[in-house]
């Protein structure tokens, strides 16, 4: 596993006397789609926060492509490829939805005081490359019809999709999606997932936290199942789905 | 006195806290920063200007020494206070504001005390009616105020006020998408600062003086209620919030010449500057004029011709 996207190491997170996360290890290799499933609880958010730099471990290390991030800020982790959806919306809700998906655009030149002001001519010319491409992951999601309105106006689940075409928008090489399928029905959720397939092809690694098992296990290469804080099982979602642990975690002691 | 210097004293007044609201817009209305110390750095602008006006430097030095040390003022303001959350911000800043203003009050040695310093006219034409002053003063104020709306307007309308605005919606998602809120905010916090460092020069050159008296924590919520009124994130609306409250604290102060009252107008100005914010919040809390959207050519194009550049591509 020398060569993991993601590799973390008994990290642990606790808020007063509750281990959010405790002692987690796993590695998260090049391409495809990689699962986290658990009961609500099992610290499978506070794990992503944590990863995202929004938390610091109080244990543990976390690297990306070989490199420390432990103690980055959240803009420097995103330099480095590392993007996030969020499981609640997080949008810019005064914002219309074609500036909130360009506020991800990566490298943009405009984004420095200075260029702001005085080479407005070179990423004026840019910009209207960022707007191709985000136009193109608004058609995906299909929200290409609303790219004028402020995301404030969009729907719950318009703005989970929105949610996730910025983090597509900001061209990661590793995504983490909290449930970018809840709250989304069924038809689009599975066709998220199957371009979410495609953009794996493309480069980049995603890893998945959801509660649509069905959906997630047709994608997702690789799966592990938290519990209380910790990973309780691993493994392909043919072996979980046969793992009798992995019935008790989801539906509960006998 | 000549009516119509009135007018031209109020046109003067609106220039200068018009740029005032500007920067504060800058900060608050985009960048959402809830700046309470804004006296503080229109005071460093003026006593900047004033003590080198002193030692014999020419006006537009003045005036952008006034502009830079005050932004430096404003990024040393920013580091401490950028760890802290809005509120506590505005508390920090308003007495960081009350500080600067006890100190030129008691430093008799740094700026004269509570008599304050005299200023020379900028431009002082020999013979010249007060009218033709007037009209001098009203050149320079606008031409600053011409620039200061130019660099406002050029970043609201740019890929950096887009940055500002996201930062200001929600800072954790602007931050986990690459903007570092803390050097946005301590940007915001410098330009702004220059604005009013700048603004503070202009009005210390405009009263030819500069005493303690002038920067009274009001003359900071004067500039909020111009901002809330006009509506924050529209530059023109801190224009318009400029010209409308200088209108009505200016017609006062006018008023105040031409009749006698029993009461004095400018001691219920506070009352009516009071009530007008609670009914501006109540009633139209996006103030007059709503948040200006993010205007570049790509997003023009993107809006108005979408059919037309897809079909380009296909």
């Amino acid at each position: 596993m020398e060569d993991a996207l993601l590799r973390i190491r008994e990290v642990s997170k606790h808020f007063g006397g509750v281990y959010a996360v405790n002692g987690v290890s796993l590695d998260i290799t090049h391409g495809g789609v990689c699962g986290l499933v658990g009961p609500n609880g099992s610290g499978k958010t506070t794990l992503f926060n944590t990863i995202l730099g929004l938390h610091r471990p109080d244990q543990g290390e976390i690297y990306f492509h070989g490199e420390c991030i432990n103690n980055l800020a959240p803009h420097q982790i995103y330099e480095l490829g590392l993007v996030n959806a969020f499981q609640l919306p997080r949008l810019f809700y005064d914002l219309s939805v074609l500036d909130n998906m360009l506020v991800a655009a990566r490298g943009h030149q405009g984004d420095r005081l200075f260029n702001s002001l005085f080479l407005r001519r070179r990423w004026q010319e840019q910009e209207k490359g960022l707007i191709e491409e985000a136009l193109d992951i608004l058609e995906l999601v299909e929200l290409d019809k609303w790219v004028s309105s402020p995301a404030g106006e969009l729907s719950g689940g318009q703005r989970k999709l929105l949610e996730v075409a910025r983090g597509l928008m900001a061209k990661p090489t590793l995504l983490l999606l909290d449930e970018p399928a809840a709250g989304i029905n069924p038809v689009l959720g599975k066709k998220i997932f199957q371009k979410l397939a495609d953009f794996s092809h493309n480069g980049i690694t995603f890893f998945v936290v959801e509660h649509r098992l069905e959906i997630l296990f047709e994608f997702a290469s690789w799966v592990y199942v938290m519990d209380k804080g910790r990973i309780a099982i691993a493994g392909q979602p043919q072996n979980i789905i046969g793992d009798p642990t992995f019935y008790t975690i989801y539906l509960g002691e006998e | 006195m000549d009516p119509l210097l009135y007018v031209f004293d109020l046109i003067v007044f609106i220039g200068i806290f018009g740029i005032v609201s500007l920067s504060l817009n800058l900060e608050f209305g985009f960048a959402g920063l809830a700046n309470f110390g804004k006296v503080a750095f229109f005071l460093i602008g003026a006593y900047t200007y004033a003590l080198l006006s002193q030692i014999g430097l020419p006006f537009y030095l003045c005036l952008i020494a006034g502009g830079l040390i005050s932004a430096i003022f404003g990024l040393l303001v920013s580091l401490p206070a950028l760890r802290l959350r809005a509120d506590y911000l505005a508390i920090a800043v308003l007495a960081f504001g009350e500080i600067l203003r006890l100190i030129v009050k008691s430093e008799d040695w740094l700026a004269g005390g509570d008599w304050g310093i005299t200023v020379s006219s900028a431009i002082s034409l020999a013979g010249a009616s007060h009218r033709v002053d007037a009209l001098v003063n009203i050149a320079l104020v606008y031409f600053c105020l011409f620039i200061c709306f130019t660099v406002a307007q050029l970043l609201a309308n740019s890929p950096y006020g887009r940055a500002m605005r996201a930062i200001r919606e929600d800072e954790i998602a602007a931050e986990t998408l690459g903007k570092s809120r803390a050097k946005f905010k301590a940007q915001a916090l410098m330009l702004g600062s220059a604005m009013a460092g700048v603004a503070g020069g202009l009005y210390a050159q405009y009263l030819h003086c500069v005493l303690p008296g002038m920067f009274m924590p009001m003359i900071t919520f004067t500039v909020w209620i111009m901002v809330l009124l006009g509506g924050p994130a529209n530059n023109w609306g801190a224009l318009l919030g400029a010209a409308l409250v200088e209108i009505f604290d200016r017609g006062t102060n006018i008023v105040k010449d031409y009749f006698v009252l029993p009461i004095d107008p400018s001691n219920l100005q506070y009352i009516l500057f009071g009530a007008l914010i609670i009914f501006v919040l109540l009633y139209r809390p996006h103030g007059l004029l709503k948040e200006s959207s993010i205007k570049t050519k790509a997003l023009r194009l993107a809006y108005n011709g979408r059919r037309s550049i897809k079909n380009k591509r296909s």
